[in-house]
């Protein structure tokens, strides 16, 4: 019972860090129907800015969120407005192949300079947890989860309480239309892109802080959150909440009864499922074509 | 491609194949014949990928799904049940036509992101399949993460004349497709596949039957390069790095079109020789800024240039 209760807990905080990876990938799905398969290598440079500032300058990683917050934000803005801004309305396997285009220079650029050495954050309270009733509880995991909850509740805000917001979701449910009200659609789609991609670098910050970090991690995160996205409905921000937690109980039940491998298999054969049976997402709420 | 109709072309393309076909006769060996050798598979993978993706506009992206299954299904045959290549290669096809026909039952009743997210999944499942069975099963099958030896392959020129014939089949497929209705309805269902049904197409029929051919198609050539190398292991047949290479050589000639694959192909094996054996650390690097360029500069691809006109439409 103990290991019943101890697997789903870690299944739920691992669930609150995978949403936070995937709500940025669903945001570029939602408004701009790009399938980013650079996603996973936003958490990798996300995690490699906290690992360096505090490798070299000593700083506390969750003080480095800002840091990556403004870094990835003005990654994203560049990529968008040099490249994914010109492909606008074309076929999506344009998206798809121009992100995996971006995949392989960040990727291999990364693996070029910092080697392909794992690589793990050692701050003073990193052992530390608290037992309740037999379950352990590691503070660093509360706080991740925490601090994800925090990033997908402010995008949630930031989409549906701001001017900026408005524009983007009007933008997301007829590009053609808000044009014409007025808004400029490649500022919003710049917008978007740099906001996806600095949610996705301070989730590669929280990653760092539980995960093994190095140069090839990006493309498992990027399976990852297509897993999320889809349970939670591609394009639905608030359902990469209960996607990501749900893919964090899956994961961490079947590998604490099954293997690691197999849980992978299953991993897969519940996406497939959920593409077949319900392509919106467990509500129903996902964008379809 | 009306540059090359059938009264035209078939002779060019007649004088090609024998003068390819003549090549190993005429002295060229070793490396440049499995460069060669290379082209020809790689100009068959994109070609099995373009006359069903290319063609009907569903985007698969997992086609190393049967690649790997192919190599798999050789291997385990040849090693396991001691059958001859030739009857193992030919299984290895006939396995993945029922898997294709299961996983393209399931999943070519969706569209655009979620047909190609469904693929990649049941491709990487495919190769956790391969990487855990053992270990999950306690038997010894597909060897895991060491892999599979398999026995010891016949010269190389055997290979040449093999995959050239597999090269020919595959575009003689797609020329087929461009003159028949078969391959007509593919392309209504790519224009608009509400109307086609509309119009009697049985779109998903043809949709199947374009996807079971491909994929049996590229099991074979899977099932090829596992007799040619000799040893697989899952991490490269099930590669995803495969299924983004025939995309980006169908993409980078023109989809769609009978021609695109073979010049995108032979273009992008060319290239990438040459930089992986210039730019051993750098390749994957450039490779990426390659794509960039090329889906910027030249989005409907190379066919384009030559036809001096849009191309066909992607």
């Amino acid at each position: 019972m103990v290991l019943f209760l101890q697997s789903l807990i870690n299944g739920f905080l691992l669930g609150g860090i995978y949403a936070a990876c995937a709500a940025g990938f669903s945001l570029a799905f939602g408004v701009m129907g790009i399938v980013n398969l650079s996603h996973g290598d936003f958490v990798m440079l996300g995690a490699f800015v906290t690992y360096w500032l505090f490798v070299l300058l000593g700083w506390d990683p969750f003080l480095t969120l800002p840091i990556t917050l403004a870094l990835l934000f003005i990654l994203g803005l560049f990529l968008q407005k040099l490249a994914l801004n010109r492909i606008a309305g074309a076929p999506p396997i344009m998206s798809y192949l121009l992100t995996f285009g971006f995949h392989l220079v960040i990727s291999s650029l990364a693996l070029r300079a910092w080697t392909a050495d794992y690589r793990t954050l050692n701050p003073t309270y990193a052992g530390l947890n608290f037992n309740l009733c037999g379950l352990v509880l590691p503070y660093s995991r509360l706080a991740t989860f925490s601090l994800a909850l925090v990033l997908i509740c402010g995008l949630y805000l930031f989409l549906y309480r701001t001017e900026m917001g408005r524009a983007i979701r009007a933008t997301a449910q007829d590009g053609e239309m808000a044009r014409l009200l007025g808004i400029r659609i490649f500022k919003i789609y710049a917008v978007t892109f740099a906001v996806s991609a600095a949610i996705t670098g301070v989730a590669g910050s929280l990653v760092a802080q539980t995960f093994v970090v190095y140069p090839q991690m990006g493309l498992p995160f990027t399976v990852t959150a297509f897993c999320v996205v889809v349970l939670g409905g591609l394009g639905y921000v608030p359902g990469t909440l209960f996607g990501g937690l749900i893919l964090g109980i899956f994961e961490s039940l079947a590998t604490t009864y099954l293997t690691a491998g197999l849980s992978l298999v299953l991993t897969f054969l519940l996406l497939l499922i959920m593409l077949i049976l319900r392509p919106g997402g467990v509500f129903g709420k996902g964008a379809l074509e | 491609m009306k540059a090359l109709s059938p009264n035209k072309g078939l002779p060019v393309f007649l004088v090609f194949f024998l003068a390819l076909a003549a090549l190993p006769l005429l002295g060229v060996e070793g490396y440049r014949l499995r460069l060669l050798t290379l082209l020809f598979l790689w100009v068959s993978l994109a070609g099995c990928w373009n006359f069903m993706s290319g063609y009907t506009g569903y985007i698969d992206f997992g086609p190393v799904a049967y690649f790997g299954t192919g190599a798999y299904a050789t291997a385990v045959l040849m090693i396991r049940f001691d059958l001859h290549f030739a009857s193992a290669l030919a299984l290895s096809g006939l396995i993945c036509a029922p898997l294709a026909a299961l996983v393209g039952g399931a999943t070519l009743r969706i569209r655009g992101a979620y047909f190609a997210i469904a693929t990649f999944a049941a491709a990487e499942a495919l190769k956790q399949v391969t990487l855990e069975g053992d270990r999950v099963a306690g038997f010894e099958f597909f060897g895991g993460s060491h892999g599979l030896t398999l026995p010891a392959a016949p010269d190389s020129e055997f290979f040449y004349y093999l995959l050239l014939g597999f090269m020919v089949l595959v575009i003689g497929i797609t020329h087929f497709l461009e003159k028949t209705k078969f391959g007509y309805g593919l392309k209504a269902i790519r224009e608009s596949e509400q109307a086609a049904e509309l119009s009697g197409v049985p779109t998903f029929k043809l949709k199947m039957r374009a996807y079971v051919l491909s994929s049996s198609l590229i099991g074979c050539l899977g099932g090829i390069e596992a007799y040619w190398l000799t040893y697989i292991i899952p991490d490269d047949v099930f590669n995803v790095m495969r299924t983004i290479q025939m995309v980006i050589m169908t993409l980078l000639g023109g989809m769609g079109t009978v021609w695109g694959p073979v010049i995108g192909a032979g273009f992008l094996t060319l290239v990438g020789e040459f930089l992986g054996a210039k730019f051993v650390y750098d390749y994957l690097t450039i490779l990426g800024v390659v794509i960039v360029v090329v889906i910027l500069i030249l989005p409907r691809g190379i066919m384009s240039l030559m036809k001096g006109r849009r191309g066909e439409t992607v």
